[in-house]
């Protein structure tokens, strides 16, 4: 017995180890942004990104003055004004690519080997808080009034202000230009247009957009949005959103979730499009219509689809459509190694507008500093374009609280939208799941 | 080998695992942790006591698997089990001083109508760059200069001063201005705040600017409350729940709360809430049920195919071989991805090709069946490979013997080659049991643990224990490391439970050799 127990103890190793062999390799290793013979020469004050093997962390090399974390994307245009800061300042400094920046910073901060800035969407900032990661960034007022105001509101929690934001982005109404020579103005013109192109066989459904079997939030908030008092949470007199003022199943929210209903009913919203397919039915011409944001675009032009932007249509009895607008920004940590350094970079830097600008090429998000922003707009249509679908919307909810909407909220829309439950009673049980969540959190 | 040799090998090799935790020992010590130091103490003298001497001899074939098994079975049980007593998560990561120190420092407001200042960092003429008094050389907008320290601010005469374009100071008359990387060098410069007359402090932002700002908050230690003076009337916040709470609105609370111990809550939430007390009987039966069919089903596939494959009479076998190894040599990351495509209802391949229009995501059944259609096509290959190796070693006399007997097929299939063919296979079906009933990937990649039911997003029709657990600690609302560690010991629990009836089976295996 003793023998055939151990031998099966390692058999039992063996095979794991060779099932999840079939499940190790990442599929999303990002791509080198170097050669590989350079990366080492970025401990030094210039070079390029250090990129991680996998999606391990990256690991804090103690030598240099300033250590910045930023998604691959990002890394080369961070990269070349952290050199300028550098040397501008006779230091050395290290940007290094995390594949999943919030869960990393927050782990390795918690062990102290974290960076001292790093780079990232608002909507992280009530969590960085509550687990005390994040410093305040004290913008003065002139600076602060450079930016788009909405921009500088999203990077403020409790009226603190911690950070510096460099791009503003939302969803828009995506249209293909041969099918649909000008975007309609409301939902019911888009059905009706989409409809008609189906019937004429040059479509084969009305639009495309991300629903998925747990639902989406960030992609339904607009449609209870369009309505009064319709969205998520209600806001403070300081203008933070209030977690003990739901708005999920308001009369407004329920207008909305009705539309939602109606949608799925006749099939212009589906629980079967997701994130994988979403751009791939736009692309492929089956939908005129696509709801999605800046990052579709990329795909939209390779596809050789001559595509326009435009803001979200209006609903019937109810006002426009508004998206959540997300702010992407530079974070410093509270538990920075380098502080005054990284106060330096990026109070002084980042509201540059060479530095936006850079940031704005290789995202393509409108920029948040107004003078980088105008610049931009007046050549690039696009940006334009985003930055009008986003007028009207609201930064999503940096507070804790939110994290106990995204699963609840998402998972009724989608229900609402199957048919599997009526817009009313499911979002009254949403309500109830959020709230109680909020509770125990 | 010649005795010396052997000997100055085995030295190398005491001295080298002694080095090693040595080092462990000193990063451990940097780390401030005593009592690991200690335990890695007592383990190098553990472990030259077993090698050096001739005392122990069956010891020195057990201890380095009895290192391993401490460092990567005991401790990460015991780290759990003890994690499972406290509050541990979002918003409770960090002490109660860390908590209230944080809280008074994040309440920094600028004051109203307060100039900005330029700044430079320096310390006066004559002291250490390292260790001097820090002093802050100031310009307010008008281009009045200050110099600031512990004691307040005091104007600076313009004598021999020298700015830059914006109004920084970059050469003061008794004075040493530190460059970028000797200010960074001093970190109480985050601390410094330079008084002044209404009760706030001229604070430095990053190298070059300051600001005068004031904290809202302050902490009563004697009464153990905090106080937010930036409302009306101020604000007091008393512990409760680990967490700073008002007193006088319970719905008011600083989102910075801290660690505690919390006894046996964790567990006493598991048995007596009822969605998870409810939800966790229904994992737990798809938990078994996804685990046994899968190891059958794949058994059985791979099995079939095996016993074709064997017969000396088909031809090509080694081509039709590495075919039926393929959909294991790929990722299971794509295949699982691949399969999710295939099933989608208006979209999928599946559907469209059979003419059907099942929800496969999106019903309690149609997931199941989708997640145990795929584990099979992810799983036959190994079963196959297995069974092929193991037929291969039934010796062909066996078979002869039995067909002069006058076994038909069937029989021998039954009563010779089973037997014998599962004595290889059995502790392999259980490992596969073992790796399935964990099987996170898979659903994660599949269906996420869904569809959800009703108004409950914590639980998933397709859910095993592994996905539930993972969902309470890393994703959907606020992560709480604490519960997620209580349903991981009961998890442990019950497949440990599960095993022993696992391993009377492997022994009664054994008994047919």
């Amino acid at each position: 017995m003793h023998k055939r127990a151990l031998g099966a103890a390692a058999v039992t190793g063996v095979a794991a180890l060779a099932l999840s062999a079939c499940g190790g390799s990442s599929p999303t290793t990002p791509s080198n942004t170097g050669g590989a013979g350079t990366s080492k020469a970025a401990a030094t004050t210039t070079g390029t990104p250090e990129t991680p093997s996998g999606t391990a962390a990256p690991v804090r090399d103690a030598n240099v003055d300033l250590v910045i974390w930023t998604d691959a994307d990002r890394s080369k245009a961070v990269q070349k004004y952290a050199d300028q800061f550098a040397s501008e300042n006779g230091i050395t400094v290290k940007v290094q690519i995390a594949t999943d920046t919030r869960t990393q910073f927050k782990d390795a901060t918690k062990v102290g080997k974290g960076p001292d800035v790093i780079v990232g969407a608002h909507d992280w900032l009530g969590e960085l808080v509550q687990n005390s990661t994040v410093a305040p960034v004290n913008l003065s007022a002139d600076v602060a009034a450079k930016f788009l105001p909405t921009a500088i509101a999203a990077t403020k929690f409790n009226g603190q202000s911690y950070g510096v934001p460099y791009a503003v982005e939302n969803i828009g109404l995506m249209y293909n230009k041969d099918l649909v020579p000008n975007p309609p103005k409301t939902m019911d013109e888009l059905v009706a247009t989409g409809e008609k192109l189906v019937k004429e066989g040059k479509a084969k459904q009305v639009m495309s957009q991300f629903v998925s079997k747990v639902g989406n939030a960030y992609f339904a908030y607009p449609y209870l949005a369009a309505f009064p008092d319709g969205g998520i949470f209600a806001t403070k007199g300081n203008g933070d959103y209030d977690p003990n003022k739901l708005l999920v199943n308001s009369a407004g929210s329920v207008k909305g979730g009705e539309v939602l209903a109606a949608l799925g009913k006749q099939k212009v919203l589906s629980t079967n499009v997701d994130d994988t397919n979403q751009d791939a039915i736009f692309d492929s011409k089956a939908a005129p219509f696509m709801i999605s944001g800046p990052w579709s675009v990329a795909k939209a032009k390779a596809a050789g689809i001559n595509y326009g932007i435009a803001p979200l249509p209006s609903l019937a009895g109810g006002g426009a459509m508004k998206p959540f607008l997300g702010v992407q920004m530079f974070y410093v940590s509270s538990k920075a190694k380098n502080a005054a350094l990284a106060q330096e970079f990026v109070t002084n830097y980042i509201p540059r507008k060479d530095v936006q600008l850079a940031l704005f090429e290789v995202g393509k998000r409108p920029p948040a500093l107004k003078e980088a922003y105008d610049e931009v707009s007046a050549t690039d249509p696009d940006v334009k374009a985003w930055y009008e679908a986003g007028v009207d919307g609201k930064p999503m909810p940096n507070i804790p609280a939110m994290n106990s909407v995204w699963g609840p909220f998402g998972q009724a829309t989608a229900d609402i939208i199957s048919g599997k439950a009526g817009a009313k009673e499911r979002l009254d049980a949403a309500a109830k799941e959020i709230a109680a969540n909020i509770a125990k959190g | 080998m010649t005795k010396p040799i052997a000997l100055a090998i085995k030295w190398v090799l005491i001295v080298a695992t002694l080095a090693g935790i040595l080092w462990i020992a000193a990063k451990l010590a940097a780390a401030g942790n005593v009592t690991a130091v200690v335990v890695a103490g007592l383990v190098g003298m553990g472990v030259l006591a077993v090698y050096a001497t001739r005392r122990a001899v069956p010891l020195k074939y057990l201890v380095p698997g009895l290192i391993f098994m401490a460092l990567f079975q005991l401790f990460p049980v015991l780290y759990t089990a003890n994690l499972s007593l406290t509050n541990y998560g979002d918003g409770h990561l960090n002490t109660k001083e860390e908590s209230i120190s944080d809280i008074i420092a994040q309440s920094v407001r600028e004051v109203p109508n307060t100039p900005r200042y330029k700044m430079s960092v320096a310390t006066k003429e004559g002291d250490s760059a390292d260790t001097g008094d820090l002093v802050l050389l100031l310009t307010k907008p008008d281009g009045s200069t200050f110099v600031g320290d512990k004691s307040g601010l005091k104007p600076l005469g313009a004598a021999g001063i020298e700015k830059t374009p914006v109004g920084k100071i970059t050469k003061a008359p008794g004075y040493t201005i530190l460059n970028a990387r000797q200010v960074n060098a001093r970190k109480e410069l985050q601390k410094l705040a330079v008084p002044t007359s209404d009760g706030g402090g001229v604070k430095p932002v990053g190298l070059s600017e300051a600001f005068e700002g004031k904290s809202t908050v302050t902490y009563d230690a004697k009464a153990d409350r905090l106080t937010d003076s930036s409302t009306q009337p101020p604000t007091v916040y008393e512990p409760r729940d680990a967490r700073w709470v008002s007193t006088k609105d319970a719905t008011q609370s600083f989102p910075q709360g801290w660690k505690e111990n919390i006894g046996f809550s964790n567990y006493t939430r598991i048995l007596t809430d009822d969605t998870i007390r409810s939800g966790f009987i229904k994992i737990f039966i798809w938990n078994v049920v996804f685990a046994v069919v899968s190891v059958l089903s794949t058994f059985l596939l791979g099995m079939l195919i095996a016993l074709l494959f064997n017969d000396p009479r088909l031809r090509g076998k080694g081509i039709y071989r590495s075919l039926l190894i393929l959909p294991y040599a790929l990722p299971g990351f794509v295949t699982a991805l691949v399969w999710k495509g295939m099933f989608n209802q208006d979209y999928g391949i599946i559907n469209q090709t059979l003419g059907l229009g099942i929800d496969w995501l999106g019903t309690d059944f149609g997931a199941k069946a989708a997640i145990l259609i795929t584990n099979l096509w992810l799983g036959f290959p190994y079963m196959f490979i297995v069974c092929t190796g193991a037929l291969q070693s039934i010796p062909q006399d066996v078979r002869e013997a039995a067909t002069i007997d006058g076994a038909n097929a069937f029989r021998t299939l039954r009563s010779i080659i089973m037997p014998l063919l599962l004595v290889a296979v059995g502790p392999l079906l259980l490992a596969s049991f073992a790796f399935n009933f964990n099987n996170f990937g898979l659903i994660y990649l599949l269906t996420k643990g869904g569809p959800f039911n009703g108004a409950d997003t914590s639980i998933g029709s397709s859910d095993l224990l592994i996905t539930y657990a993972y969902r309470l600690a890393f994703s959907g609302t606020a992560p709480n490391y604490g519960f997620a560690a209580a349903v991981s010991v009961v998890i442990f629990l019950l497949v440990a439970l599960m095993s022993i009836p696992g391993f009377r089976r492997t022994k009664a295996l054994e008994e047919v050799n």
